[in-house]
């Protein structure tokens, strides 16, 4: 008994340190530049060395592929590993408070009032605040995607939230602002169409460092937060009637998540676009392995979010054409499929 | 003695149901971009069933125009409405509707291959005829890539529930990249097609639509009794002498069927498969026996409403799925809000 405990903590550890890893290999190939002489190592080399060393002499090889890797690549990077960790938390949370497997950071409908936001500022080029232009639609979609979060709190007040009705609110919400979306979108011209399709779609292109402070600061404090309440959030896994049982108030607890969740979603969609499939299934990937113990799920979902968001951020860099969003979906479904297809006997009886 | 009462209650949803669809159907012909009075559209339709002399304009937008798509929009409303009382009692899950097991995703991916590429799954056909045959062929690939992976491997609910995700996810990424890398003219050809819209249901499309329709719901409502012995769970449901997998193989693979007849003509409409079966559950509880006409005459009624408001807004007339959610996103959430306790839980 001990000795198989004991071997389910070395699979967790053994995953995570995998992970972290590959994180790393994957930062690192990202960051490879054009430059002739300039290979993995040489740019982990140069990594290391902006950090701690002397800068290169000006117009020098390695002064041109730090820049490079220094103003593109390590925002992409960067941005990724936050975006698919902010996501898988906040997909992890959302399973666990609402009991449904289906659940997603989307679910009460934060997607379509961000893109809601979004589309209105490129289709009409209306600002719902006083900032214009490429921050405009940053700032329209967060605050579209707070909509339906403080529609929720608010109508928390007047009926009793159970998961279900709370989704199904979610879904209503969301129902609402994807058609006025559509509406836009059909009442548009095809240009217009096309650039509001791929912001839809999600990607990681045109991140810049200004960008990143914002997406961190949520992220990091948003998952320390969720972090902590992992045992809580177990207790809410095991159903309403034995979270009451077990002095839980569900009520306002489940409001709390679905708060921070709301913010630290919106943080990051509103650069991004609607990032999907990542906040569904890395939590997924991770339960499929190691159980449903939160307390492991929520740091493993983050690490293999930020992995999932990297390599298929690799990838989609390797087709040029091809956002991040699209890529995800390609390498992520047969890999899910094949999960769950072969589940694994022993941890696998969570399904 | 109440017993009766309620169920003599439920009867009466469904029967005032029915007849606001009946009533929409003829309020439904004299709305659109062409200018006609109520009384000329019922007399031009009634017109035409006696074949008598109709003024030729007024024949052609009434009877081979409107006429067609306002049955379309009763069939779809009744049909998606049932698929998605199936689907959610199948998987017990009240987020389930009839493109949960991927359905909309495969369609969409098979009308992309026509209307951007030019590939046709039979070579002969092209245009329209080529994009119904495409969608209505890949629509059905999900499921049944799910029934095949559920026949050799034990599959709960949710199991299957994920596996429609994964297989969603793979159709639509595929779409996605044949449409990040289309020109603006055929995405928007593309997206028109996605969102849904009954103006493309034309007389030639109806005697595929009813049949399978009327058969599919038909059948259901007879299997009611089994889907409540499902929704009972699946412990229970196997004490009682019932193998509750086939049952669920049988029921999704039927709505899956009468799913993928209405998307292909139509685009994926949404939220009435999602809504329709909840907004009929809270007045009539969820017995299928009940719940199934039920669901069928809401959608009916409530399709061909929004259809109503679709065909006069806008400059040219607005996509059905639009005015749908809409109307009914707000209606859902003030029906929810209203509800004292949840009829799902």
């Amino acid at each position: 008994m001990k000795a198989e405990y004991r071997r389910g903590i070395l699979l967790k550890v053994a995953m995570l340190v995998f992970s972290l890893i590959c994180i790393v290999l994957f930062v690192g190939l990202l960051s490879v530049s054009n430059y002739e002489g300039v290979g993995l190592m040489e740019t982990y080399q140069i990594i290391w060395n902006h950090l701690f060393g002397e800068p290169y002499e000006t117009g020098s090889l390695y002064w041109w592929a730090d820049r490079y890797i220094w103003n593109t690549a390590m925002p992409h990077a960067l941005a990724a590993i936050l975006a698919g960790a902010a996501l898988a938390v906040c997909g992890a949370m959302m399973q666990s408070i609402m009991t449904n497997p289906l659940a997603d950071p989307y679910s009460t409908g934060i997607s379509s009032g961000a893109c809601f936001g979004a589309i209105s500022a490129i289709v009409m080029g209306l600002s719902f605040s006083t900032v214009v232009g490429e921050m405009g639609i940053v700032t329209n979609a967060f605050i579209g995607a707070m909509v339906p979060a403080l529609l929720i709190v608010f109508l928390s007040q007047r009926i009793h939230m159970t998961p279900a009705t709370l989704i199904l609110l979610g879904t209503a919400v969301s129902y609402f602002f994807n058609s006025m979306v559509t509406y836009l979108m059909v009442t548009t011209d095809v240009d217009t169409l096309q650039s509001a399709y791929l912001w839809q779609i999600g990607s990681l292109d045109g991140m810049t460092w200004s960008s990143l402070p914002f997406m961190a600061v949520f992220t990091i404090a948003g998952s320390a937060i969720v972090m902590l309440m992992a045992s809580k959030l177990n207790v809410m896994s095991l159903g309403e009637n034995s979270a009451v049982s077990l002095g839980v108030d569900i009520q306002s607890f489940r409001l709390y998540c679905l708060i921070l969740m709301a913010v630290m979603t919106a943080a990051i969609v509103s650069f991004t676009g609607i990032l999907g499939f990542i906040g569904l299934v890395a939590p997924h990937l991770v339960r499929l392995v190691i159980g449903s113990d939160n307390r492991f799920v929520i740091p493993m979902s983050m690490a293999v979010g930020a992995l999932l968001m990297l390599v298929s951020d690799y990838l989609a860099f390797q087709f040029a054409s091809i956002p991040v969003g699209v890529v995800l979906s390609v390498i992520g479904s047969p890999v899910f499929f094949a999960l769950i297809v072969w589940q694994n006997k022993r941890t696998g009886a969570i399904y | 003695m109440e017993y009766r009462a309620t169920n003599r209650r439920k009867v009466a949803f469904v029967i005032l149901f029915a007849a606001i669809a009946a009533g929409a159907f003829f309020l439904t012909l004299s709305f659109g971009v062409y200018d006609i009075s109520f009384s000329d559209s019922i007399g031009a339709f009634f017109g035409h069933l006696a074949g008598g002399y109709v003024d030729p304009t007024d024949d052609h937008y009434i009877w081979d125009v409107r006429t067609p798509r306002a049955i379309g929009a009763i069939l779809v409303g009744a049909g998606l409405s049932v698929a998605g009382v199936v689907m959610q009692n199948d998987f017990k899950n009240p987020l389930a509707d009839p493109y949960t097991l991927g359905i909309s995703s495969g369609a969409f991916l098979g009308a992309t291959l026509s209307l951007v590429l030019g590939i046709s799954l039979i070579p002969a056909l092209s245009g329209n005829t080529a994009t119904v045959v495409n969608a209505m062929v890949f629509s059905l690939f999900p499921t049944a890539i799910i029934i095949l992976v559920a026949r050799f491997r034990r599959m709960t609910p949710v199991a299957m529930i994920l596996t429609g995700i994964a297989v969603m996810y793979l159709f639509s990424s595929i779409t996605q990249i044949i449409l990040v890398s289309a020109t603006a003219e055929s995405l928007s050809d593309a997206y028109q097609w996605r969102v849904g819209s009954l103006n493309r249901v034309t007389w030639d499309s109806l005697p595929v639509m009813l049949a399978v329709d009327v058969v599919m719901i038909l059948l259901l409502w007879l299997l009611s009794g089994k889907l409540n012995v499902m929704y009972a769970g699946d412990r229970g449901a196997q004490t009682l002498g019932e193998t509750a997998q086939r049952i669920r193989v049988v029921t999704l693979v039927m709505a899956s069927l009468m799913t993928a007849c209405m998307v292909c003509y139509t685009g994926t409409i949404g939220f009435i498969g999602l809504v329709g079966p909840h907004v009929a559950r809270i007045f009539v509880g969820s017995n299928n026996r009940y719940l199934i006409p039920a669901s069928a005459a809401f959608g009916a009624a409530f399709v061909i409403l929004a259809d109503t408001v679709a065909k006069v807004s806008g400059a040219n007339g607005l996509p059905v799925g639009v005015i749908c959610s809409m109307i009914g996103g707000p209606l859902f959430i003030w029906i929810l809000i209203r509800q004292r306790k949840s009829a799902w839980l």
